[in-house]
């Protein structure tokens, strides 16, 4: 193979052709070109005549050149020019590939296939045999290993079927095997390494080295993999850590919580500092968010590492109440656990039982309603539980008035106050707004709540900082304690309520308070492993190398129950969702997976990066220039001897497809943002010559971007699908534009939008009370009702009916298709329209109100791609939104129309009698 | 082009002109037979009437049949009929089938346009036309002129060899008109060799030369390779455009000689091109026929 810079020639002899041109010159410009052939009726009167001068008839010069080129070309092809040749592999003896297929391996798989295949073909060029070994163990069954001589095609299946495992590689039983095979002398090896350091590496590379020469693949810094570690839980937030080898650039990333479903929860993008081998990543959601959670991924990062699993551990808090279930009760109402099993059901997993009991079953939070004396025994036992990061929660109440102990956050005065009465001077007390400090610092306070009796806290140096609440005259009502564990970290808290967890001395356990107090006492415990009675576990479903979660894998075993807490993944177990009865339980990666270290090499190992320059093969395009330089060389003979007639009509017809094709050209981007330049005259002129599709412009130029294509998109579809056909759509501003032109405004909500002013208040009322509809788009998926404030800022001087969710029977659902959902981008379910009962523009709802961003689902690029991933339906999703989206113009094109539809057999019947 | 159509357009093109009316007098005095019956009694070769025998009538014009069975002697009188009879003919060699460029017809084509469009005029106008070298009559009415298309279709597929650049050597009647479509580009002494034995019979004879425009402008330039139709050897010219101007004087020289060679006959030449009208070279013969009083 000969090389000249990045071209190199397969078959360099070839080239001596090139020689030949100076003879292939002389001969074409020896021959003449040919004569035409004319057939000449008036030959005779020819016969004689001598032209006047007749010159040599010599090729031009041009057409010598343009005919050497093309013969340059042709020799120059058959010689096999190669850009980027794939590097050769000289020498003799068989090739080692070595590849690290462990959970790392999923970020750039394709890349290292590339180069598989590439080595292949390097050797099958050099005839050389080839070994393959993989560092990650196929399954439970035997360790890593290195297989026998392969010939090249063999080894191009074993590439095929190579795949990314979900488990950490196992370089030391390779390096085993390494050193038991045969010597095959001449052994070279490439290392597809994942960039990752481990204890065997060093010994590997350096045996290999040893055998022969070593090449070692390597990623990229930015390339190197990510880890994502199981969350812990702090407050109501989910702190996940990402963890990398330490490198010197900056990381940034996306962690994804997504749920059960497949719906997204949360989302929150991190930056990995330079020179820093990680960062916590924060995700705070609602405690009925955080129970849906199932699945956190790095977004975009393939790769078993980059996901967690997510169960219960991290989502409701068992919480144990000590005393008899509720339902045990004649009279539920008088029972104290009643309230609190009403409070702690939406966001905890209650359980009821005696205190041994409920500490073997390990809840994250025990409450004690007023149950008279804690036994020291019970105390120990309680007061370990708190030093494993346990919450104890006590109420006060006349048995713990009357016999008080020793398990409280500060001391107490014997016997209660009792601040109502007809032997009492003072009223019943509301609370005092928390302190800041305080873990329940924030909560609204409702004026209604007043405290008729509770226990009084001794005063002393501790009592004012354990104290979260207060009565308005500033006696403590609730107090806590943080406990501490023997080497003196911080760990459970003990909270004690200074009144009743029932409704006997306040009314406290009536309000929305209480149910926010115990939210948040409750987020402060840490999660705690539960168990379960079964004996194992068994495969539900596991992770792929690729980080995908799928059917389980066949080859997975159970986990034994009690120990699985410290399993770690592996081959035989590997990454997933393990279940018995009703527990579900995830195992994750990241708990096998080490510290992450750069790999370190013995020095003299060449290095390579994985990004491939594609080996391109100019035969082709030599060959396709030649041929059009033959076609031209054709043309021009033609020419030469006058048989191509380029006469003044064909000239005219190729400038008329010129003069067409210039326009198409430049058409080719056409100007999207039409109506955001727009004058109101301009913007009213446009308008009023065709029916318009109008948003609101937001003033943030992604938003409107998305609405701009989507509400384009929209009308694509309408005009395929229905006898509606928008021209477009357009962004309108309430504050000076003209809106009767529109008869749907889609309005999505961002934080930053400015109030409307009373003007544009008053024209938005005018337009909602002349037949127009208006659709508010919170785009937040419902889930946090993150931008719900600002709707109400924005529709504040709105007049808006009352609304409710559409009904099953809503004209909204039957206008085109026949719906029951309204998906968009997300697939939220609560959509809200005007009341059925109310009567104003013949029933059209003037307002429609929901979150699932369907401008998004809308959206299509210029070819009409979409332009986002609709979740969790995928396509499907964005088809029902397209049909929503059909309903909705209907909708407000037709008004009741349709509704009125349902009398038609009515009428017929009556009709016809 | 089939006979049908290139009758149907021949008779398209022969409705634009007025029917030629032929001057009778002159030919009644000179020819014997006619094509116009002139109701009234004369020459002719038709039946017209019976008359009673008066003093001075020759004895020979009794027709005794018609004395035998009546009192008195009748004469038998025939229709004085005043004809002419026209003989067309047009050239079929290789040469003439030639067209240069695909927007012009072959000069045979349009010949053959040419000698329809004059056959139907001449046909309306009571003339008895007939091709030179087809085997009828000459005829009267449509259903000759219908004949005369086949006959031309059939010699279009005929002869092309070079002797069908001229015109044959066949008995005409005398005192005939004709009118013959070609090229003539063959030597001028074998066209007179050709003419020669119509000369005697013929009243009025009329060549009509139609060329292709690229034998008259001779457009060609570089190097080209002529060669002809009839086995001739081919002539290779570098820079034909440098003797456009000796061709195009030959060419001349050759449309002199034929006027010359028809004039001394009592001939006349007409000149067509096949990128010009058909018309135009229609109405010229025309006229001159009418002018000339030969029809």
């Amino acid at each position: 193979m000969l090389t000249l810079g990045p071209i190199s020639f397969l078959q360099p002899w070839l080239l001596l052709g090139l020689a030949a041109l100076p003879v292939l010159y002389w001969l074409i410009r020896a021959t003449p070109p040919a004569p035409r052939n004319v057939r000449f009726p008036a030959l005779r009167l020819l016969r004689d005549l001598q032209p006047q001068e007749e010159t040599p008839a010599r090729t031009p010069w041009w057409l010598l050149v343009l005919r050497l080129v093309l013969v340059g070309l042709i020799i120059i092809a058959c010689a096999g020019p190669v850009i980027n040749p794939a590097a050769g592999l000289p020498g003799s003896g068989p090739v080692l590939l070595l590849v690290d297929n462990g959970w790392s391996a999923g970020r750039d798989w394709p890349a290292r296939q590339a180069h598989l295949s590439r080595a292949i073909d390097a050797a099958e060029r050099a005839g050389r045999p080839l070994l393959a070994a993989a560092t990650a163990a196929d399954g439970p069954g035997p360790p890593p290993t290195i297989s026998g001589l392969m010939r090249p095609a063999d080894a191009r299946g074993w590439a095929d079927q190579l795949e990314p495992r979900p488990w950490p590689a196992d370089r030391a039983a390779l390096m085993a095997a390494i050193t038991e095979m045969a010597d095959h002398g001449g052994l070279e090896t490439l290392w597809l390494s994942d960039g990752l350091d481990d204890p065997a590496a060093a010994d590997l590379a350096q045996t290999l080295q040893r055998l022969g020469r070593l090449t070692v693949y390597l990623p990229e810094a930015g390339d190197l993999p990510l880890v994502l570690d199981t969350p812990q839980t702090e407050g109501g937030d989910l702190v996940f850590s990402v963890r990398r080898p330490t490198a010197a650039i900056e990381g940034v990333g996306v962690v994804r919580l997504a749920g059960d479903d497949g719906r997204i929860l949360a989302r929150q993008p991190f930056t990995i500092a330079a020179e820093s081998d990680g960062t916590d990543v924060r995700l705070s959601l609602p405690a009925e968010a955080r129970n849906r959670a199932a699945l956190a991924t790095i977004e975009d990062l393939e790769g078993a590492g980059s996901v967690v699993l997510v169960d219960e551990r991290w989502r409701r808090r068992p919480v144990a109440i000590v005393g008899a279930a509720p339902t045990d009760s004649s009279q539920p109402l008088l029972s104290e656990t009643y309230y609190l099993d009403r409070a702690l059901a939406p966001f905890a997993e209650v359980w009821y039982g005696g205190l041994d009991d409920l500490l073997e079953r390990g809840p994250a939070v025990i409450i004690l309603p007023d149950s008279g004396q804690v036994t020291p025994d019970e105390g120990d036992r309680l007061d370990a539980f708190l030093a494993e990061g346990g919450v104890v929660l006590r109420f006060a109440g006349p048995l713990f008035a009357a016999n008080p102990d020793a398990l409280v956050p500060v001391p107490l005065r014997a016997g209660d106050r009792t601040l109502t009465g007809a032997l009492s001077w003072t009223t019943p007390q509301p609370l005092a707004p928390f302190p800041p400090e305080s873990p329940l610092a924030g909560l609204a306070l409702p004026d209604d709540v007043l405290i008729e009796r509770q226990v009084l806290a001794q005063p002393g140096p501790l009592v004012n900082a354990r104290t979260w609440a207060r009565l308005a005259d500033g006696t403590p009502l609730v107090t806590a304690e943080r406990r501490q564990t023997a080497d003196g970290t911080d760990a459970g808290w003990l909270v004690l309520v200074h009144t009743t967890a029932g409704a006997d001395w306040s009314n406290l356990p009536l309000s929305g308070l209480f149910v926010d107090m115990l939210r948040r006492i409750v987020a402060l415990s840490a999660g705690v492993a539960d168990t379960t009675d079964a004996v194992a576990l068994r495969p539900l479903s596991t992770l792929d190398g690729f980080g995908r979660l799928g059917e389980a894998d066949a080859a997975a075993m159970p986990i034994a129950a009690g120990t699985f807490a410290e399993t770690l993944a592996s081959p035989t177990h590997p990454p997933g969702f393990y279940e018995a009865g009703e527990t579900r339980r995830a195992l994750n990666l990241s708990p096998a997976i080490g510290p992450l270290e750069p790999l370190a090499l013995p020095p003299r190992v060449a290095t390579q990066g994985y990004a491939i320059e594609a080996e391109l093969d100019l035969l082709p395009l030599l060959l396709a220039a030649a041929m059009a330089l033959a076609i031209i060389d054709l043309l021009a003979s033609l020419a030469l001897r006058g048989l191509l007639a380029i006469g003044p009509k064909r000239g005219a017809t190729a400038l008329v497809v010129a003069l067409f094709l210039i326009p198409v050209l430049g058409n080719l981007s056409p100007a999207q943002a039409q109506g955001q330049s727009l004058s109101p005259e301009n913007l009213a002129l446009l308008a009023a010559n065709g029916t318009y599709l109008a948003y609101v412009v937001t003033g943030d130029p992604e938003v409107d971007a998305i609405s701009q294509a989507g509400l384009d998109g929209l009308s694509r579809v309408l005009t395929q699908r229905t006898a509606v056909e928008p021209e477009g759509a357009l962004g309108v501003d309430p504050e000076y534009d003209e809106l009767a032109f529109f008869s749907l405004l889609y309005w999505p909500i961002t934080q930053d939008q400015p109030t409307p002013s009373a003007d544009a208040f008053a024209r938005l009322n005018d337009y909602l009370l002349q037949g127009g509809t208006i659709l508010f788009d919170t785009r937040d998926a419902g889930i946090g009702r993150i931008n719900e404030a600002d709707l109400r800022r924005l529709t504040a001087g709105l007049d808006i009916p009352p609304l409710s969710p559409v009904a099953p029977d809503h004209v909204l659902t039957r206008a085109f298709y026949l719906l029951q959902t309204f998906p968009g981008r997300y697939a939220d379910e609560a959509l809200w329209v005007m009341d059925a009962d109310e009567t104003i523009n013949d029933g059209v709802s003037p307002v429609i109100i929901g979150a699932n961003d369907w401008a998004a689902a809308w959206a299509m690029d210029a070819v009409g791609n979409p332009q986002f991933t609709a979740v969790p339906g995928g396509e499907w999703q964005r088809e029902m939104a397209f049909r929503f989206g059909i309903n909705l113009v209907m909708y407000v094109l037709t008004g009741n129309y349709k509704a009125d539809q349902v009398h038609v057999p009515a009428i017929l019947e009556r009709l016809g009698q | 082009m089939t006979a049908a159509t290139l009758h149907g357009r021949a008779e398209a093109l022969a409705s634009t002109l007025p029917p030629l009316l032929v001057e009778a007098e002159r030919v009644a005095a000179v020819v014997a037979q006619g094509v116009h019956g002139r109701r009234r009694v004369g020459v002719g070769e038709s039946f017209w009437q019976f008359r009673r025998y008066e003093p001075g009538d020759p004895v020979q014009r009794i027709d005794w049949r018609q004395t035998a069975k009546r009192d008195q002697p009748f004469l038998r009188q025939l229709e004085w009929e005043a004809a002419q009879t026209v003989y067309l003919w047009r050239a079929t060699d290789g040469g003439f089938r030639w067209r240069s460029t695909k927007s012009t017809p072959t000069k045979a084509d349009r010949a053959g346009l040419l000698l329809l469009a004059l056959a139907s005029l001449l046909n309306s106008a009571g003339e008895r036309v007939a091709l030179l070298d087809g085997d009828s009559p000459p005829g009267l009415g449509r259903a000759d002129l219908s004949r005369l298309a086949m006959d031309l279709q059939r010699t279009e597929a005929g002869d092309d060899s070079p002797a069908a650049a001229l015109p044959p050597n066949r008995a005409v009647q005398a005192h005939a008109a004709m009118v013959l479509f070609s090229d003539w580009l063959a030597p001028l002494p074998a066209i007179e060799a050709a003419l020669a034995s119509f000369q005697s019979k013929v009243e009025h004879g009329h060549l009509v030369q139609i060329l292709d425009p690229a034998e008259v402008d001779l457009p060609y330039a570089g190097r080209i390779r002529f060669s002809g139709f009839h086995n001739e050897s081919a002539l290779t010219l570098a820079r034909v455009d440098t003797i456009r101007q000796a061709y195009q004087e030959r060419i001349a020289a050759q449309q002199e000689g034929l006027r010359a060679l028809a004039r001394a006959a009592g001939w006349q030449l007409h000149i067509h091109r096949t990128d010009q009208a058909p018309e135009r070279a229609l109405l010229s013969v025309f006229q001159a026929l009418a002018g000339a009083g030969a029809v």
